[in-house]
């Protein structure tokens, strides 16, 4: 995954984007939400923010044991589907 | 288990290859045992064999693939105890001390070479920051140098500091006692000095499940089938996540990789350990193995990921780095390249407590700090397991600081593993 495909900008190069955080939150409390993460060796899905270029958040599933990024499309705003 | 001396050697030298025997293969797997470790690497090794040598206790280690096989073969092979917070800097001089008798100890030479870790500073801010982190070890009587141009001069000459480089240093903090050894030394020694005290190393056994009653872990569901235990220790730092999914726990530990890489080697050029923090670029440590091969690494690749392998981006940075350090190595060719799954906490520092159970133990998150503080580890783990209090060294470590806020975060980062 050197590439990622921004769903603005096209395909760019990994270094452009910033991985922010897995989800789903582990819970609701601030504590929860900030500092505990429910891992998965096949399924993550993930927050990230195309820092280097137009900047948008991005709503990322991949697989963490291969690398295969499988969705890649602008976030929504929490509670969206 | 035969004593390794110079007089074994000579004898081995009569006898041929017949003098050398597997050091822990071969243990059949027992119905109970006190404490069942899972994971075999440095961490794991290490615990079990100061619960057997320490505490007396009967110890199996129960290992999904082979001993050694995770990150204590995987990383840059760096000690040092040049940490600003004191529940950090205490625990990491315990295990640069213990790394200095290691070799005695275990009667396994793990090659500990004291050549000294120089963090190189490039800005008076750098100094600053520094001096600050120098003097909170030299207040805990750990060994700290503030150095400016002359005595780096004196100190690596094949740095040259004042040869002019797009990022001029303007000195460094070291540390004469940091350094190297060698990695998978201390897995096989390790493993060979829990064996011998009776502590039984089973590889390809897969741990699949916890087993509970009443609250209270009874054992462990394996590939090869079940195994009673009072306690439970889980040192499976890379996979830790994987725990905190097994135990239904969600726990503050995000999977990273670290990348390495390795060049041919070349006659003696670098005689310490450089550490590089360049500006709006990263970071590259450099370091020349034994064998004479110029070994990277840098900053992390910056997403969780269990791939094991290294993305080019951080793998070109550190590259730049180290071409820019010493020119002089910028024609040399990589050899191997790879990565490391690395446990990284939200503070950057590692946990050693009880999850969930009450006789259920996480030795986990150690970041990228893994490979230095595996002798004061299992030191630690082992009394915490064995007594059930962990040492004061350790007292920092226990994973309820996230939630009571009294986070060790050397950094200053805030709850990210990766933001630079």
């Amino acid at each position: 995954m050197s590439r990622l495909i921004c769903p603005f900008c096209g395909p760019r190069e990994l270094r452009e984007f910033e991985f922010h955080k897995t989800l789903p939150n582990a819970g609701d409390t601030p504590f929860e939400r900030v500092y505990l993460r429910v891992d998965s060796l096949t399924h993550s899905v993930e927050h990230w923010q195309h820092i280097q270029g137009c900047r948008a958040w991005l709503h990322v599933e991949r697989n963490p044991s291969t690398g295969a990024v499988l969705v890649m499309r602008l976030a929504t705003a929490p509670g969206v589907a | 288990m035969p004593r390794y001396s110079a007089l074994a050697l000579l004898r081995a030298r009569f006898q041929g290859a017949r003098y050398w025997k597997p050091l822990w293969t071969g243990r059949t797997l027992k119905a109970a045992y006190d404490v069942v470790v899972v994971g075999a690497g440095g961490h794991g090794l290490a615990t079990a064999f100061h619960l057997a040598r320490d505490h007396g206790l009967k110890v199996a280690v129960l290992e999904r693939r082979l001993v050694g096989y995770g990150n204590v073969g995987r990383n840059t092979t760096i000690l040092r105890s040049n940490y600003l917070l004191p529940e950090n800097h205490y625990f990491y001089e315990d295990s640069l001390r213990r790394w200095e008798t290691l070799s005695r100890d275990l009667n396994y030479n793990v090659m500990y070479s004291p050549r000294g870790v120089v963090d190189l500073c490039l800005s008076d801010g750098d100094m600053i920051t520094a001096s600050r982190r120098g003097n909170a070890m030299r207040l805990a009587g750990i060994d700290s140098e503030l150095m400016e141009l002359d005595a780096l001069e004196r100190f690596a000459p094949e740095l040259a500091p004042r040869r002019s480089r797009r990022f001029p240093i303007v000195g460094a903090l070291v540390q004469r006692r940091g350094g190297t050894a060698r990695h998978d030394a201390v897995a096989w020694g390790y493993a060979r000095g829990a064996t011998a005290l009776g502590v039984d190393i089973i590889e390809d056994c897969e741990v699949q499940g916890l087993c509970t009653e009443a609250g209270v872990a009874t054992g462990v569901e394996t590939s090869k089938g079940l195994v009673r235990a009072n306690r439970v220790v889980f040192a499976t730092a890379g996979h830790t996540g994987m725990v905190g999914a097994m135990l239904g726990v969600p726990l503050p530990i995000e999977t990273h990789l670290l990348q390495a890489m390795v060049t041919e080697p070349i006659k003696p050029l670098i005689n310490s350990v450089l550490i590089y923090v360049h500006p709006g670029h990263g970071e590259t440590y450099v370091l020349q193995s034994d064998r004479g091969g110029v070994v990277m690494g840098g900053y992390l690749d910056g997403f969780p990921s269990y791939t094991r392998e290294g993305q080019w981006h951080r793998l070109e940075e550190v590259v730049q780095g180290a071409a820019d350090l010493l020119p002089e190595i910028g024609g040399l060719r990589i050899l191997r390249q790879w990565a490391g799954t690395n446990d990284m906490t939200m503070d950057g520092s590692p946990i050693m407590d009880r999850v969930k159970y009450d006789n259920v133990f996480l030795n986990a998150g150690w970041c990228y700090g893994g490979f230095k503080t595996i002798p004061a580890s299992g030191a630690a783990c082992a009394t915490l397991v064995a007594t059930g209090l962990a040492p004061d060294i350790a007292r920092g470590f226990r994973l309820s600081r996230f939630a009571t806020g009294h986070l060790l975060d050397e950094r200053g980062g805030g709850p990210f593993p990766v933001r630079l």
